[in-house]
């Protein structure tokens, strides 16, 4: 899915864009479906952890610990289904589907890759992470040194992709931003413009 | 109308078919003929696949001052990767490949088109031109480029044999490359006699357009650098510059180089040295280039104790030679095949007298007042290098008129104009009649089959005519390539595919380009 570009300009000296590739939910039908896929993703994690805890009933959820009267939930009727089900599993196989389930519901799905400039001080590079639990990888560069920053071409598996690229003063390579997304050259033109006239241009 | 053109070249040139190589000895002289087609070529845009750099860096420049847009499509090698701009906004796409062992590639058919149709897709391309003959990289790109409905050109730089196997081999590649291509282009008369057959070609179909040299590099060291180019161009009506007089005992220095190779006719050169040094006191030699036969010529020197008549110099770098050339009065080529021989313009660009073997197409190269011939045997060219000598001692021959004469004959500009002219021909700018040539009454029409379709049916009629075995692989491979193609559409769509910026430039000089 290509990647659309978001530009904010919270104060004339700041500037922020934001490449993503997730799928742009205009249409009621569209934020029907999202919403069902989150009470869908809540609805598995809850299942997750209750064959979780079913699983564990030996080990853990045993005696009555004041809280929970964990003999009673085991005996009722719901509890000692669940038990049956559970059991007549490998235990194994229950925890990595679980975990599967687990990464499934925590996936991401898209990649937000972000490019961040504040004159006078820097710019710097996010990357979101592939799930919901890990935050974005970030880099700050001070623009003492940032050398430029450039738009090349380069070669990625069968095709030849640009990249917007920040060259950093002391290190042998090039900090390519939107490392993941690689935007079209219409977006990464865009975006150089405005970072070099946010970090250089003083009229603007 | 301007091109955009995308030139496929191998960076290696490879030598060890060349070793192989049968002698080729052709006696015919068309140098004035070549000289006549000098200014009935035009040009138009290509794509360049192959291995000459420094011809396709020239031609390439002079391409693009005439408005064509020129990308370089290249393998990938140490230190090289990735996309470059030369100067004068020459792009060169250092292709990374999968390198089994050294520098050498694996045998790409397919895994190139890829990447090859991205480039071409971003580039906008519509003419791909290859260069060199040995490298499967430049088929592939011409079978690639024919496949997406491409023109396409194909420069071939060599001579080959045609008796044994790796001829025979490298002869039905060629034949491969060559069946579906749109023109040929061949460095000499020589060369294009021999690709026609090779290849089965029609011969209309092959355009003889010679290499080049930038005569300014090449400069004897009396040439005075100060003289504005304009009065250098008319210097054969100027009063003559007072030539250099050799007396009867002045030393000559004769200088070779040349790799040393055995199809460099450095096997010559070594009986031939210690007759043409007794024979012809006060005679030096220089020798510069490396190779296996180095040792060989080593131990000439000592076991005839001749150290101090022959300067051996190792390999030069090219931005040298004319240091060294300029240090000698007559040029040895005593080389066993050759399609042109850049190398022996650029000794008589720098005032030097030349003397070399009569085989391939060096005979076409040079006009006969600044050249001796030998038949490549070591007794002629023994007498020839004599006959040089006397001639240089008797101050007969002008040698101060060579580079002023050279540049006259040989310039990219020159180069650049014809290619664009068979562009223009292929493309269809000019049409058929102008371009194969119009001979009514004759019974067959130039312009008949020429033209090359590229409907598939078509294609592969001509790829089946390669061969009783050779032709129904063809055909296969060529529609494999065809499925790739439409498989390649559907999975990465054009529509996906950035198109890339030209360089920004001057708006062409055509005009006056062409008013010179």
């Amino acid at each position: 899915m290509p990647g659309r570009l978001k530009i904010q300009r919270p104060s004339p000296t700041t500037v922020s864009f934001t490449v993503s590739n997730a799928p742009q939910r205009s249409s009621s039908l569209a934020k029907i479906l999202f919403a069902l896929q989150i009470l869908l993703r809540a609805f598995l994690f809850l299942c997750v952890v209750v064959v979780g805890i079913t699983l564990l009933r030996h080990l853990v959820f045993e005696g009555d610990d004041g809280f929970i009267s964990w003999p009673l939930v085991w005996s009722s009727t719901l509890g000692s289904k669940l038990c049956c089900l559970v059991d007549s599993y490998n235990p194994l196989a229950v925890a990595m589907v679980s975990a599967l389930v687990i990464y499934c519901v925590f996936r991401r799905g898209y990649t937000e890759e972000s490019l961040l400039v504040i004159r006078g001080f820097g710019i710097q590079t996010s990357t979101s992470s592939a799930t919901y639990l890990s935050t974005a990888a970030t880099r700050f560069i001070p623009t003492t040194q940032i050398q430029d920053i450039v738009i090349h071409e380069a070669f990625k598996g069968f095709e030849v992709r640009f990249y917007l690229a920040v060259i950093v003063e002391g290190e042998p390579n090039a900090v390519v931003v939107f490392p993941h997304t690689l935007p079209k050259r219409e977006i990464l033109e865009q975006v150089w413009r405005g970072s070099r006239r946010c970090l250089y241009d003083a009229k603007s | 109308m301007p091109y955009n053109i995308a030139s496929v070249l191998p960076l290696h040139k490879s030598r060890s078919l060349a070793n192989k190589l049968l002698v080729w000895s052709v006696t015919s002289s068309f140098l004035n003929q070549v000289r006549c087609l000098v200014f009935e070529f035009h040009l138009t845009k290509l794509t360049l696949l192959g291995g000459i750099e420094s011809h396709i860096y020239q031609l390439s420049s002079k391409l693009i001052d005439r408005g064509h847009k020129v990308i370089v499509i290249t393998h990938a090698y140490k230190g090289r990767t990735g996309v470059r701009y030369l100067t004068n906004g020459l792009k060169i796409y250092h292709v990374p490949f999968f390198v089994i062992y050294r520098e050498t590639t694996f045998p790409t058919v397919f895994s190139f088109f890829p990447i090859f149709r991205n480039i071409v897709i971003r580039e906008n391309i519509d003419i791909v031109h290859g260069h060199a003959s040995l490298s499967s990289f430049c088929g592939e790109a011409i079978l690639h480029a024919r496949t997406m409905g491409l023109r396409t050109v194909f420069t071939d730089h060599s001579l080959f044999g045609f008796a044994d196997a790796a001829s025979i081999l490298t002869n039905k590649l060629l034949k491969f490359t060559l069946s579906d291509v749109d023109h040929a282009i061949c460095v000499s008369h020589t060369c294009k006699e021999n690709t026609v057959l090779r290849a089965s070609l029609d011969p209309l179909m092959v355009s003889v357009i010679p290499n080049a040299v930038v005569a300014e590099n090449f400069c004897p060291l009396s040439h005075t650098t100060t003289r504005a180019p304009d009065q250098a161009l008319s210097s054969p009506t100027d009063p003559p510059m007072s030539p250099r007089i050799i007396g009867p005992d002045d030393p000559i220095t004769i200088v070779v180089i040349s790799r040393l190779f055995y199809n460099k006719g450095t096997d010559l050169l070594i009986a031939s040295i210690p007759r043409i040094l007794a024979s012809n006191p006060n005679t030096r030699f220089i020798i510069a280039g490396s190779g296996p036969k180095a040792i060989d010529l080593e131990q000439m020197l000592e076991r005839n104790v001749l150290q101090d008549k022959v300067e051996l110099l190792g390999s030069v770098r090219h931005e040298e030679v004319r240091d060294v050339m300029v240090r000698g009065d007559i040029y040895l080529h005593p080389s066993l095949t050759e399609a042109f021989g850049t190398v022996i313009v650029e000794a008589a660009s720098c005032g030097l007298y030349v003397v070399c073997t009569r085989v391939g197409g060096i005979p076409e190269v040079l006009p006969q007042h600044m050249t001796t011939f030998a038949k490549p045997e070591e007794d002629d060219i023994v007498l020839a290098t004599s006959k040089a000598i006397a001639a240089l001692r008797s101050n007969k021959v002008r040698t101060d008129r060579f580079h002023d004469q050279v540049k006259m004959m040989y310039s990219w500009r020159d180069v650049a104009a014809r290619t664009e002219r068979v562009y223009e021909g292929i493309i269809g700018d000019i049409s058929p009649e102008e371009f194969y040539g119009y001979y009514p009454g004759q019974g067959w029409d130039a312009s008949g089959d020429r033209v090359r379709s590229f409907a598939l049916v078509d294609r592969l009629k001509r790829y089946y005519g390669c061969g009783v075995w050779a032709g129904k692989l063809f055909c296969l491979c060529v529609v494999i390539d065809f499925l790739i193609y439409v498989f390649l559409e559907m999975w990465f769509p054009r529509a996906n595919i950035d198109i890339a910026r030209s360089w920004p430039r001057k708006p062409p000089a055509r005009k006056s380009l062409d008013n010179q």
